[in-house]
């Protein structure tokens, strides 16, 4: 009961937090010095071209008049229609999402797996040649701008050993039906394995850079935790008893130890969602984050606002979701 | 005062690398202050001569660290880049700081509305992720370095201003205040008498650490062409301009600007590190 509580209480605080962002989101228009007609068609347009832009964007309207349109549009999933290709900006999102999504989990996944073996082991043999080597690299992978890692990896991979693809998906050539727009799954599920092999080819550098910052601080955390757990009265008895070491390491202590792990898993995915700019940057990664770069150079605000606001909506909700996962697991936070 | 001063050094010595990163961070501002006047090519000098030329392992004494594909010196650039990006680094912090120390404690003391008002507009702004907030912020503005540098500040302070709200919110409970005010002391003077200096030590700390995280944005934002100027010798905006003569095999144009980079942000980093452990190990005592 008191969990149902506490999750209504939490939903209760989005609401006036995603309004707010909403708020920020649609004011950046209006924060434009000058006119921001001007700074979207450019100086050559015609007075046609620009009444018709202020009446798309229905710029002529009241300012809280032209909030509560936007607003309401946006909870219909309705964005407008991007400056630049003329396509709705939902669209746009919805085409370049799944490469994102697809980025992000491998990230992910591999900054938890390492992460926490690595955190783990280097508890566990504690002072020996590894932890050093675990802290050593949680220390630098915090610092490593994960753009110039990219590069790098590229470099050393590509350009000297000529392992991996540069850049992009999949290999031109190489067809796959897409289904949900995650190739590695797309392909699986066509029985697709050239194009399985050749997507996780592409997928792996980009994946590996992004997951830099958030697998140091895994490291970190994880064998601090561990220490603390490892320490304990219930580990000292299971192995007392005469308990398999990695029995009483994965079963024991890791359950106990998660809790930490479980609220930086969750810190991290603002740090990812951020790194996917930069490393979709890097590798031309067709995603959200490198149509956002695009669209603020091209200066495509709607399409701007649309991927911003989705991005902030995912945020706040993936947060939402650490927070009932982080209650779930430890009941005493409710209290 | 003087003991005290000596206990924190004495703390902050015992942790090497934090030692080794503070005079790492020296050279560092030393370069930021005579890194123009050390440099020995304009680093905005372009020359069809001089492109895509190999540094020292080449045998290129001119030019050290060879050249990048419009011929400019990479080591002239390289030199220039430290005073900016220290300089928009500092100045970041000095805007963060300010704003985020009053705003905090302007909160805190006073509570209330105001209080309500500033925590709820923190909580928006922590909503979002921090480079996301910042390519926002740039969209709306424009490009160009002290936009970046606002930009990268409101990232800070928010968090900031929770953070001093937070000790604010202790202090103004303790007896001298109490006393300060019986006495007919007004808010603003408590607020900057009593309440300020109170809230400062736990905060340099906290900007130390942010200097580092500041470099880093300061740089991506460069390498994302929504920084400042492309043709500035930005460290970031420098591996943007290297990324194609990568794939080409010239690989100096990309690696030093970014061994910079880092040099920079894990001396930072591991400096405010060192200072908070010593300021605790003090605080213990």
């Amino acid at each position: 009961m008191a969990f149902y509580r506490y999750l209504l209480k939490r939903l209760l605080i989005v609401v006036p937090t995603l309004l707010g962002a909403s708020i920020i989101v649609f004011l950046m228009i209006h924060l434009i010095p000058g006119d921001p007609v001007t700074v979207m068609l450019g100086e050559r347009a015609t007075d046609a071209a620009r009444e018709a832009l202020i009446q798309k964007l229905g710029l002529d309207q009241p300012l809280h008049v032209q909030f509560w349109t936007w607003l309401t549009n946006v909870a219909q999933g309705d964005f407008g229609i991007s400056i630049r290709t003329n396509t709705a900006v939902t669209e746009e999102i919805f085409s370049r999402l799944p490469a994102t999504v697809e980025l992000t989990f491998a990230a992910i996944f591999i900054a938890v797996v390492f992460g926490i073996f690595f955190g783990v082991t280097a508890a566990r043999y504690r002072n020996s040649i590894f932890d050093q080597m675990a802290i050593g690299f949680s220390l630098l992978g915090v610092s490593i701008p994960i753009f110039w890692l990219g590069m790098m990896m590229i470099f050393l991979f590509s350009v000297v050993m000529g392992w991996l693809p540069v850049s992009g998906r999949l290999t031109l050539g190489i067809s796959l039906e897409t289904i949900t727009g995650l190739y590695l799954i797309d392909s699986l599920l066509t029985a697709n394995m050239r194009a399985f092999w050749d997507a996780l080819r592409h997928l792996v550098m980009p994946a590996a850079a992004l997951s830099t910052v958030s697998l140091a601080l895994f490291v970190r955390v994880t064998r601090s935790s561990m220490l603390d757990v490892l320490n304990e009265d219930y580990v000292r008895t299971a192995r007392a008893k005469g308990l398999n070491m990695n029995i009483v390491i994965y079963k024991h202590a890791l359950k106990n130890a998660l809790i930490p792990i479980v609220t930086v898993v969750g810190l991290s995915v603002a740090q990812l969602l951020g790194g996917a700019v930069l490393t979709e940057t890097v590798f031309s990664w067709p995603g959200i984050g490198r149509l956002l770069i695009t669209s603020i150079g091209f200066r495509d605000y709607p399409l701007i606002q649309g991927i911003v606001f989705m991005l902030v909506f995912a945020f706040i909700i993936i947060n939402l979701l650490v927070d009932l996962i982080y209650a779930y697991l430890d009941p005493r936070i409710r209290y | 005062m003087g003991t005290e001063f000596q206990m924190f050094v004495r703390q902050f010595k015992k942790n090497r690398l934090a030692v080794v990163a503070f005079f790492v961070a020296m050279v560092l501002f030393f370069l930021a202050l005579f890194g123009p006047y050390l440099t020995p090519y304009d680093p905005l000098a372009t020359s069809h001569d001089t492109r895509l030329l190999p540094g020292f392992w080449d045998d290129n004494m001119e030019n050290p660290l060879g050249t990048d594909g419009l011929g400019r010196d990479l080591l002239s650039r390289l030199l220039y880049g430290a005073g900016i990006s220290l300089r928009v680094g500092i100045t970041v912090i000095i805007i963060t700081a300010v704003v985020g120390i009053s705003l905090g404690i302007v909160s805190g003391y006073l509570g209330g509305v105001i209080d309500l008002l500033v925590m709820r507009i923190v909580d928006i702004v922590l909503a979002f992720p921090p480079l996301l907030l910042a390519l926002v912020i740039v969209a709306a503005l424009g490009t160009g370095i002290e936009r970046a540098m606002l930009a990268i500040a409101i990232i800070y302070i928010p968090g900031l201003a929770r953070i001093v709200r937070g000790s604010v919110l202790t202090v103004k409970e303790l007896p001298y205040v109490e006393a300060s005010k019986a006495m007919g002391g007004g808010h603003f003077w408590i607020m900057l008498r009593h309440v300020l200096p109170n809230v400062i030590t736990p905060t340099v700390v906290y900007l130390t650490l942010l200097l580092g995280d500041a470099i880093l944005y300061t740089a991506a934002l460069g390498f994302l062409g929504v920084g400042i100027d492309p043709s500035m010798p930005e460290w970031g905006a420098m591996l943007s301009g290297g990324k194609d003569y990568l794939l080409l095999g010239k690989w100096w144009i990309t690696v030093f600007p970014g061994v910079m980079i880092f040099l920079a942000v894990l001396s930072f980093n591991l400096l405010g590190d060192g200072l908070r452990e010593a300021m605790d190990a003090k605080l213990r005592i």
